[in-house]
């Protein structure tokens, strides 16, 4: 964008220069806001005074994280073989530090032997997925967009 | 130390479970005011339960 654009005045057609507006820090704090709504999930949020949706957020992202760790769903680690572990990876990382929250909580490691454990891998997964929709969410408000 | 306990759900309250928070989510995330919320939650829940309770019995011939 250039630093000034150039606007006709009604009276006699010319052309004034008025300086754009310097969008370059609001940017940088709509990230930060983003990037903060990820790794504490509804932060985002709460930093816009948006304090509804943040706390559920957190309410929501952290049932799903005790809930798929008490199911002892998978946490994938880096380490995966496969594609599928390595998705799986990418979207438990979404819960940003409640990542850490699970691991620590599962000390027995997973079991998805039964239908629990597989229940529990999804809720881990949707919570990672869905704390990365609700940091786009604030991200986007941060910007200004409507949400 | 044994750690988090272990959670025992049947299949269906899982999935109660689980259209109960992502609903709730998606009725804060989608829209603004209290009441539009709490009927996008709804209407989302009603349709988690739908579509599961529809593909478990579409499926229902495979099982036998």
């Amino acid at each position: 964008m250039s630093e000034t654009e150039s606007q006709p005045t009604a009276a006699s057609g010319e052309a004034i220069a008025t300086p754009a507006p310097d969008t370059s820090g609001s940017e940088i704090r709509a990230l930060a806001i983003g990037v903060a709504g990820w790794i504490v999930p509804g932060l985002g949020h709460v930093l816009q005074k948006m304090w509804g949706r943040g706390i559920l957020i957190f309410v929501t992202v952290g049932a799903l994280v005790l809930l798929g760790a008490g199911m002892r769903g998978n946490v994938f680690t880096s380490g995966g073989d496969d594609a599928f572990d390595k998705l799986g990876y990418a979207a438990d990382l979404g819960t940003g530090s409640f990542y850490f929250l699970a691991r620590s909580l599962e000390k027995r490691g997973p079991d998805v032997s039964h239908a629990a454990g597989d229940y529990g891998t999804r809720f881990l997964a949707t919570a990672g997925v869905l704390n990365l929709l609700a940091a786009l969410h604030a991200f986007e408000a941060a910007r200004g967009r409507k949400a | 130390m044994t750690g988090w306990p272990t959670v025992h759900v049947s299949h269906f309250q899982a999935m109660l479970l689980f259209a109960l928070i992502v609903s709730a989510a998606f009725g804060v995330l989608g829209r603004r005011r209290l009441q539009d919320r709490l009927k996008y939650a709804a209407w989302s829940f009603l349709l988690f339960l739908l579509v599961a309770v529809a593909i478990g019995w579409a499926m229902y011939p495979a099982s036998r």
